[in-house]
């Protein structure tokens, strides 16, 4: 193979660049025609700089309102959030997407004013506004320049605890949802996700049923109003801040705004965990415009509060967390099936869910399908080597930091830590956790929960199942919106 | 032996001392900025700024090539991006994808983009491993191993995987056909890699060529930002770039030569799916000075939240349009707004295009109030903070003042140069620039 060191031979340099250079190949000694320590990578500082996150400092007002406030000094930028502790999951079957409308709701009106003096209100003062439902909480989030904080916990307080729902507001707010659960049926990835939930949490409240867009059609003013009254609570909420304030000087502002929001908590219990999947069950979903199938393989774990959490995460990381992991190397770089394959998990409040996930070429789906539950399977056969287990935990450790550098990434850790009642381990205790970790714990989480063979979910075009499906069956072929159309089935066998 | 040992001494008086006087070490704590920094320059022409933060264990290491596309000549479409792919595919002494390898396995994140005027490389990692990142980033300035195999295949795997996009996304294509009419200067206005065609007719000539002249020092700037200690960087900098040799000066990229139309341009396209709609974009060349301030508090007027003037007249009052967005594109002296508008159906393009230009012309008529104004200016300041805060945004925006061609110190009055603008001033702007000869328009819509 040719091999071209490229460099500029044609350069002239200055003659003090030239002796700064002598004197560098002088000081590398014999090593040849480049400095000694250019050939190897050079070992980290000796002092690891540990991540220490500030407190989240935490009252709870007379009202059951929980307030939590973390100082980050040299952030201009606050972020307000009021947390409800409520989500997807909460909506009742037969009005899936239910919370996320309610949400949604949020600041298109009051008894006193309309939804463009709203809108107009809340960005007078430069601040962004937004709604985020998962499957067990919502999160409304206000991001404002420090010197508002004040009025934006006034706004706050005025749209959330004096909404109303009406017809008008509910109808734009029905069609942007409509015009985006439309849109998202074209994205693969999506649709692989929604399927994998549909599959795995069948009759389950984290099912997630608002995979066609028409189910957003029947909710109705009233629907809203019963959530909203059902959940939007004090004792079911919380109010946060997170930015470079005084902590204790907010919260007391915030208690003198919502001290008088009344109501107690719903009766809630979280869902039991489902029985992890443990058959062959192959769907697909057809998705007309992909460019390329995408793949998912998944099945249910357990909850973040579970003592196997952290040596899952190493676990997750060892299959597929980056271009160097198992997945990545066997589909991508060893047998050429993907264009990238990598590895997920979603935790809730009960339970969770990892994947993996790929994108190949639709002639490779059967050989990329059939590769994915090897590298899971084999994974669950035994512990992985220790020198593995260590460039997972490194990987993680190292990574830790990047999820709270900026105001949107603290802030929805926060939300998270909060609105799931979690312990100090999984707020800045990570660190220590997965250092704990080692190779015949992974294995043991490896056992647990790859044994089980998981789900496997294929996004592609509806003319590539007739070629490139041969030696996958039975499969069940699902539309964009979830619906059930065939099941292929082997040759020879009845329909 | 000891004429010898005297010549080694007196190299080494002689160069140690250089070495800590490669460039002036000037410390920048600008009053309208949230972060200080440092800037200096190596003996090789290498640019380096330093931004000290240790509020996190993490560190930003950024270099930035004045390597973009407006350094490719015609024929070259391509080139740019290919050598910034190239760039991962190995080094004297680090294997090909080693690079990526090396940073996840700490658990950093890197990436790369190329633009018009610069190709960007940055990692950001545990601040402990300040020295593996330099070490990487020095390996490929100093000696990158391009060969014939890792050309072809870069190539190939970068023109399947663009064709793959334009298949699944239909809008894609229209982006840069676009670009060429608002941009009517081949050089400025051709895609990053248009239809893959001309990046497989590249010679590994041109490639080493385009790699030779324009990944050098002397055309580069390294910005570190993050949990550093000053000093301990500097030796470190020395340390892993000082012995690159530099290259020849690179050439200035030329002015746009653009042909300007009489009237509006105006073209139809269709597209294999989605939906109808239209790009609309307004051309500023040449700006003046201060008037790059008044198009920043216009795009937060017109584009800005829920209540900038276009999104609430089409989404809202109009209902003539289902999406709508827009961003300032800013390549080296040309600035143009763009807007980018899926129609609710194909017969609300026209009014939307209308009701987008009565909106400018309201401009151009009645001053902006001074709520409308505080609120822009309010968004903008927060917007602009928010970038700032991490290592990265620190590290691209003095990366792209640096490849814009501003001083650095100039960066402290440039958000209260944003802020002062005045709805005089705004008014004169607007009138001045948004006239038919500027504007551009591509329509589209489903076969």
């Amino acid at each position: 193979m040719k091999l071209l060191i490229v460099r500029d031979r044609s350069a002239v340099p200055d003659a003090c660049f030239w002796l700064a250079a002598a004197l560098g190949l002088i000081l590398a000694g014999p090593a040849g025609a480049q400095e000694r320590f250019r050939r190897t990578p050079p070992l980290p500082d000796a002092q690891r700089l540990e991540l220490k996150l500030p407190a989240v400092e935490t009252t709870v007002l007379a009202n059951g309102l929980t307030v939590a406030t973390a100082r980050r000094p040299g952030s201009p930028v606050v972020t307000l959030q009021l947390v409800i502790r409520a989500g997807e999951a909460d909506s009742p079957p037969d009005r899936p997407g239910l919370a996320a409308l309610t949400a949604r709701m949020i600041g298109k009106g009051t008894r006193q004013l309309s939804a463009d003096y709203i809108e107009n209100m809340i960005e007078s003062l430069g601040a962004v506004f937004k709604a985020s439902v998962f499957m067990d909480y919502t999160v409304l989030t206000m991001d404002v320049l420090a010197e508002y904080l004040d009025r934006a916990v006034y706004v706050l307080r005025l749209i959330t605890l004096e909404a109303t729902f009406g017809e008008r507001e509910l109808g734009a707010v029905r069609r942007a949802a409509f015009w985006e659960l439309y849109e998202s049926k074209k994205d693969p990835e999506v649709l692989g996700w929604r399927q994998l939930l549909a599959v795995l949490f069948e009759k389950h409240p984290y099912r997630l049923a608002t995979q066609n867009e028409d189910v957003i059609k029947f909710i109705t003013p009233r629907d809203v109003a019963d959530f909203y009254g059902r959940f939007y609570r004090p004792a079911n909420a919380a109010v946060l801040v997170s930015g470079d304030v005084d902590g204790p000087a907010i919260a007391q502002k915030i208690g003198s705004h919502f001290s008088a929001w009344s109501g107690a908590a719903p009766a809630q219990a979280p869902p039991p965990p489902p029985a992890a999947n443990d058959r062959e069950r192959i769907c697909y979903v057809e998705a007309p415009e992909a460019g390329a199938a995408t793949i998912f393989a998944g099945n249910v774990i357990m909850a973040s509060s579970a003592p196997d959490f952290f040596p899952f995460l190493v676990l997750k990381q060892i299959l597929g967390g980056t271009t160097g992991s198992r997945l990545f190397m066997s589909l991508r770089e060893t047998k050429g099936l993907a264009t990238f394959a990598f590895s997920e998990m979603e935790v809730f409040r009960s339970c969770g869910v990892y994947w993996a996930r790929a994108q190949v070429r639709p002639e490779a789906i059967v050989p990329a399908v059939r590769e994915t539950e090897r590298v899971i399977g084999g994974l669950a056969a035994g512990p992985p080597p220790p020198f593995e287990v260590e460039e997972a935990k490194s990987y993680l450790i190292g990574s830790l930091p990047l999820r709270f550098e900026s105001a949107e990434g603290f802030a929805e850790w926060m939300a998270r830590y909060v609105a799931l009642g979690l312990g100090q381990a999984q707020w800045d205790g990570g660190t220590e956790a997965i250092k704990q970790v080692n190779a015949e714990m992974v294995g043991e989480t490896a056992r647990k929960y790859l044994s089980a063979r998981p789900v496997v979910i294929v996004v592609g075009r509806p003319e590539w199942i007739g070629p490139y499906l041969g030696g996958l069956e039975p499969v069940e072929i699902y539309d964009a919106s979830g619906q059930l159309k065939s099941t292929t089935r082997k040759q020879g066998e009845g329909r | 032996m000891q004429k010898a040992a005297r010549i080694f001494i007196a190299l080494a008086v002689l160069a140690v001392p250089a070495s800590r006087a490669a460039g002036q070490l000037d410390t920048v704590t600008p009053a309208s900025l949230p972060f200080s920094f440092q800037e200096y320059r190596l003996r090789n022409g290498l640019r380096v700024v330093l931004s000290a933060d240790d509020r996190l264990p993490l560190v930003t290491v950024a270099v930035g090539y004045s390597a973009g596309t407006l350094r490719e000549r015609p024929g070259q479409e391509g080139l740019a991006f290919l050598l910034e792919n190239l760039m991962f595919q190995g080094s004297e002494n680090i294997s090909p994808l080693q690079h990526i390898a090396f940073i996840q396995k700490v658990g950093g994140e890197l990436n790369a983009t190329t633009t018009a005027d610069k190709a960007l490389f940055y990692e950001t990692l545990p601040s402990n491993q300040l020295a593996l990142a330099l070490w990487l980033e020095s390996d490929r300035m100093k000696s990158l191993a391009i060969t014939p195999a890792a050309i072809l295949r870069t190539r190939s795997e970068l023109v399947s995987e663009h064709r793959a996009r334009l298949r699944s996304d239909p809008y894609l294509s229209t982006f840069a056909l676009f670009d060429t009419l608002l941009f009517p200067d081949d050089l400025y206005g051709h895609p990053l890699i248009g239809d893959g065609l001309r990046m497989d007719g590249l010679t590994e000539t041109e490639i080493l060529e385009f790699h030779r002249t324009y990944y050098v020092p002397n055309n580069a700037v390294l910005c570190i930002a993050g949990n550093i200690d000053t000093a301990r960087t500097r030796e470190l900098v020395a340390r892993y770039f000082d012995s690159i040799p530099p290259g020849l000066d690179s050439p200035i990229p030329p002015r746009p030569a653009f042909k300007r139309e009489n009237d509006a341009v105006v073209r139809d396209v269709r597209i294999p799916a989605g939906s109808a709609g239209f790009h609309m974009g307004f051309r500023f060349f040449p700006l003046q000075r201060g008037e790059a301030d008044c198009l920043r508090i216009l795009e937060y007027i017109l584009l800005e939240g829920e209540t900038s003037r276009l999104r609430s007249r089409l989404l809202k009052r109009d209902l003539t349009a289902r999406y709508l967005t827009g961003a300032l594109d800013e390549r080296l002296s040309v600035a143009t707004l763009k807007v980018f508008c899926l129609a609710t159906n194909a017969v609300m393009i026209a009014r939307s295009e209308k009701a987008i230009l009565s909106e400018i012309d309201r401009l151009k008529t009645n001053a902006v109030s001074p709520e409308e104004l505080g609120r822009a200016r309010r968004r903008y300041k927060g917007d602009h903070l928010e970038r700032l805060s991490t290592n990265l945004g620190r590290a691209r925006y003095l990366v792209d003042a640096w490849s814009s061609g501003k001083s650095l110190a100039a960066l402290d009055g440039e958000l209260n140069g944003v802020l002062g603008v005045t709805p005089q001033a705004l008014t004169s702007f607007v009138s001045r620039y948004f006239i038919p000869q500027n504007r551009v328009v591509l329509r589209f819509a489903p076969q």
